[in-house]
């Protein structure tokens, strides 16, 4: 049996599989005390279940996220060195931020040594500063970790934790590279008490199986693998929500995915199967990252969303939450009263819901039957255009070959799937608006708590050899290694299938019949002058997010 | 989160997949290391600049500007369209107002593309400035147009393209053609009859430095482009200035060029020459960036700077000196010495051509009408050692009546003649014939 477990904002989803079904689900409210819902969680699910049968637990959670835009991150010193370019101050982050002399250019080749004294004295200062844990990030360390490897030997041993910005991910981009380092550094005592006291709560309660935590990539981690890099945890709900639409559907041909949820409506789009992945990373707070995520897209309308009449006489919905719609005892009107009035929905009180819904179309002469069919259009029609808009940016995206450029491959839907609990009420409505065939699965309404549940671990590698510099690096698996001047890009592949099979197996994953495919594939003569001097072999490889065996298994 | 003082577009074509051949400098990773530090100093995530995605132009888009020979599919591969499409792109930006200027990384570049095309010339075959200025004008109803070419070689496709058209002033900043490809764009090429002072060259000595660029921006081209009050400026964007770049001489480092796209302010930049791939590219296209941007660019800098920039020599600074001078005189102050030509008149020039690339040799022979009216029409027969024969006929946007009739003259006339193909470019009824 398998556990999934989605900590949402207002509800805690869980359920329990049994040879890919859906056996137990349970719905908990989400209290501020993070650790006290996982535990009633787990309580409302695994009821009389034995916990000797669960062989997998996963969890998408809250913690990195809540901790991040709360503000509740601990102190995190910062050591950087940039060479030119932007100023590096601008991107300063952090109470004991450290700008150091030290160069790296774009193929790794070293134009300036790192300032010894100066990594010396920053760290001094970051520890009289009485911070203990410390992040160093080089430009250009994802070519070279040197100087990373080299301020980390210096001074790492005084500090509890150090966090270093080639580990993070093979990518180019120094400023984010600095605030997911940060992020990663000043995440790391909250993590480890959380992991430490979520597995104290699972060994109570006899469960012994393997412990993954979702990605905001659609993957998941091994929990005790997650400790060296807290921030990937963060923000996993969106993705949780795709692998449930995933798991529960299918998703054949160009879907487009929607998670009416209570206050959002997070969207997404699946092509056969698998996810479409954002270009470079997620954004968290203030922060721009590294991390990797799937393209998603979340605006401020749900079934508890707050209606109102304009002054314009035009219909509001959204982005504001009041609390629970009126039918329920809420302070505001909402989508859900208006389900409830048409008799979509049998909850709450219909006499309260109608009554809400005649107030809103008082002074446009609608009663209540016509307000609230008016507000299920509106918010089908608001949701379609910000799905169009959705789709527009993502063809929108730059390519860069002529090759790219002429197969032009549209991403186009050709269908909708709503999961999230008014799937049922609002799928016609949408259909209609998007001018789609729109259906919703079983389960619908705890997709994101399956999801999480049957996740896959994903990994990623960035492989760049150059032959000139003599040296092939994969940056997030902190493989560096001489290499001659004959390097090719089958061993360059053999390397990079190798690495990232290993990398997966430490992340969690089974290594029996992982699913490579190769993301970026590009090898470049270089010339100097007119003569051949080396070249220069990039590749990018991953486990792509998508299902485990066992649920495919199940069908 | 960063900002953008001024909205900036760009266009990014690195055309990963083309090069003229294994070892020319124009080859596949020549904007590799400018993606790698682009991407790595996070220019796109900044707020205000914008990447957008490119598009192929057609070959309605080339026909306003170039006669092709045979016709533009001989010429042409996919990634010169998408290069000139860049281009499209980056002024559609530009002039719908989305951003309030766009910098088209594109190559393959193209201002040694003349108006006729019969292959490839100093590595370019479509002049991608000409066909983005021309659809500009019929797109958005623009008419002044001025492009500065700052590129170290000299501009001469640009050149050649408006050497007629008195609504586009041409302005040309190089290394001097006694010393460098192509070896043209002397000060006394000031343009055709009806465009004469339009077209402005200005030849610098190998070794100028920033200091020189700078000097002549700041007291000859500022001054020449407010005078001619352009609804719209061009960079042609050659960055083989650099005191790196294997196949020039010049001492131009990235900070400079970052001033000098400060101070010029253009509204769209497109790139041209520039083939030091690994030590000048990265750093002076981020400098260009940023300075478009309206960003703070004293962090920019070479790795090599400190050791290898030399100061321009004060015997350049002199000899420059003079040469604003001169210029300044014959442009500004009433110097020029235009040759007279009576309303009616057909004016005839012959001249010979070379394309380097492709080691074509082409014959032409060239006739213009003098109109106070408009910018007149011409005609163009150019004969190739490739075999080909060809007339080529112009009829300018705004063309007045005489120059219109003469046209469909010389045009009838042709095809009655003994050419391979006569070529119409009628921009006024919008009618591009081929026979
Ligand atoms: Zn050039
Ligand atoms: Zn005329």
């Amino acid at each position: 049996m398998i556990l999934g477990l989605d900590v949402g904002g207002t509800q805690t989803d869980a359920v329990l599989i049994q040879e890919g079904r859906v056996v137990a689900a349970a719905k908990t409210p989400t209290t501020g005390d993070l650790l006290a819902t996982l535990r009633i969680a787990l309580e409302n699910t695994l009821g009389h279940v034995d916990p000797g049968r669960l062989v997998r637990m996963a969890f998408s959670t809250t913690m990195a996220t809540n901790a991040i835009v709360e503000d509740r991150l601990d102190d995190a010193g910062m050591i950087v060195s940039s060479g030119p370019g932007l100023n590096p101050e601008w991107f300063s982050v952090g109470p004991s931020y450290h700008v150091v002399d030290g160069c790296l250019d774009h193929q790794g080749f070293e134009t300036k040594p790192l300032d010894r004294s100066a990594v010396m004295n920053a760290a001094s200062s970051i520890l009289n500063a009485g911070i203990p844990v410390l992040g160093v990030v080089s430009k250009f360390s994802v070519r070279n970790p040197w100087h990373e490897l080299q301020a980390a030997d210096w001074v790492g041993h005084s500090f509890s934790h150090v966090a270093m910005g080639h580990r993070i991910s093979g990518a180019l981009n120094f400023p984010r590279r600095i605030a997911t380092t940060y992020l990663n550094a000043a995440l790391y005592r909250l993590h480890k008490n959380f992991s430490d006291a979520l597995i104290h709560i699972l060994r109570e309660k006899g469960l012994s199986g393997p412990r993954y935590l979702l990605k905001p990539d659609g993957g998941t981690i091994d929990l005790d693998m997650s400790i060296q890099r807290p921030a990937q945890t963060a923000q996993s709900g969106p993705a949780a929500s795709v692998m449930g639409a995933l798991a529960l559907d299918g998703c054949e041909g160009v879907t487009l995915v929607l998670d009416v949820g209570g206050t959002t409506t997070d969207m997404s789009v699946v092509i056969d199967g698998t996810p479409l992945l954002k270009p470079l990373g997620i954004r968290l707070g203030p922060y721009q990252t590294l991390i990797r995520s799937l393209l998603t897209h979340s605006i401020g309308i749900g079934g508890d969303s707050e209606v109102r009449m304009a002054q314009d006489g035009k219909l509001k919905i959204g982005p504001v939450r009041r609390g629970e719609p009126a039918g329920f005892g809420g302070p505001a009107p909402t989508p859900t009263d208006a389900m409830i009035t048409l008799g979509l929905l049998d909850a709450g009180k219909r006499d309260v819901s109608r009554l809400a819904m005649e107030k809103v179309g008082e002074t446009a002469g609608w009663d209540g039957a016509a307000t609230a069919e008016r507000i299920l259009q509106g918010m089908a029609e608001a949701i379609a255009a910000s799905a169009r808009a959705f789709v527009y940016d993502i063809n929108a995206q730059p390519v860069y070959t002529i090759h790219e450029v002429l197969a032009d491959q549209r991403v186009e839907p050709t269908s909708v799937l709503i999961i999230g609990g008014p799937a049922p009420q609002i799928a016609g409505y949408i259909g209609k608006a998007l001018g789609l065939p729109c259906r919703f699965p079983r389960h619908y309404g705890v997709a994101n708590a399956v999801g999480a549940a049957v996740a896959r671990v994903t990994s990623e590698i960035t492989l760049q050899a150059d032959t000139q510099r003599g040296s092939v690096i994969i940056s997030e698996a902190a493989v560096e290694n001489d290499i001659d001047a004959g390097f090719t890009m089958d061993q360059a592949m053999s390397l990079g299938r190798a690495v990232l099979c290993r990398q997966a197996a430490i992340n969690g994953a089974d290594e029996k019949g992982l699913e490579i495919s190769i993301l970026e594939r590009q090898a470049f003569t270089m010339i100097r002058g007119y003569m051949r001097t080396g070249r220069n072999i990039r590749l990018k490889m991953g486990i792509t997010p998508g299902l485990i065996p066992e649920w495919k298994r199940g069908g | 989160m960063l900002h953008a003082v001024r909205r900036t577009g760009l266009v990014f074509f690195p055309a990963y997949d083309w090069a003229i051949s294994p070892s020319h400098p124009e080859r596949e990773e020549r904007l590799l290391y400018t993606q790698d530090q682009v991407l790595e100093e996070g220019l796109l995530d900044i707020d205000g600049i914008i990447e957008y995605r490119v598009r192929p132009a057609g070959f309605e888009d080339i026909r306003r500007i170039h006669f092709c020979v045979p016709d533009e599919a001989a010429v042409t591969t996919e990634s010169h369209l998408i290069s000139a499409g860049g281009c499209l792109v980056a002024a559609d930006a530009v002039l719908k107002g989305e951003v309030e200027s766009a910098f088209a990384l594109v190559r393959p570049p193209g201002h040694h593309a003349m108006r006729v095309v019969h292959g490839n010339r100093g590595f370019c075959n479509i002049n991608n400035e000409a066909v983005m200025i021309e659809y500009i004008r019929e797109k958005y109803g623009i008419r002044r147009v001025a492009i500065v070419d700052t590129d170290c070689h000299h501009g001469d496709g640009s050149q050649d393209i408006y050497w007629h058209d008195p609504n586009t002033l041409f302005i040309s900043i190089h290394q001097d053609g006694r010393t460098l490809y192509p070896g043209s764009g002397f000060p006394h090429e000031t343009g055709g009859p009806n465009a004469q002072g339009m077209t402005i060259n200005i030849p610098l000595p190998p070794q100028t430095g920033e200091e020189g660029f700078l000097y002549v921006l700041e007291e000859l081209v500022m001054p020449l482009l407010e005078k001619f009050e352009p609804e719209l400026v061009i960079n042609s964007a050659g960055q083989d200035n650099h005191f790196n770049d294997p196949i020039t001489n010049m001492n131009f480092s990235a900070r400079g060029y970052a001033a000098l796209n400060a101070r010029l302010r253009p509204d769209i930049a497109v790139l041209e020459g520039g083939y030091a791939v690994e030590n000048a590219l990265p750093y002076v296209n981020v400098g260009i960036i940023m300075a478009m941007a309206g960003m703070d660019t004293s962090c920019v800098k070479e790795p090599n700077y400190d050791t290898d920039y030399r100061p321009q020599p004060s015997e350049i600074t002199g000899y420059i000196a003079d040469l604003v001078d001169r210029l300044r005189g014959v442009f500004l102050e009433g110097g020029l010495k235009t040759v007279p030509c009576e309303e009616g008149e057909v004016v005839q020039r012959s001249r010979d051509i070379y394309y380097d690339t492709d080691n074509i040799h082409e014959r032409q022979h060239e006739k213009i009408r003098c109109c106070k009216a408009c910018p007149g029409a011409f005609s163009i027969a150019s004969t190739s050692n490739r075999g080909q024969h060809i007339l080529a006929v112009h009829v300018p946007l705004g063309a007045c009546r005489a120059c219109r009739d003469i046209g469909s003259a010389w045009f009838e006339e042709g095809t009655r003649g003994a050419f391979t193909h006569v070529y119409l470019q009628d921009r006024v009824r919008g009618v591009y014939e081929k026979t």
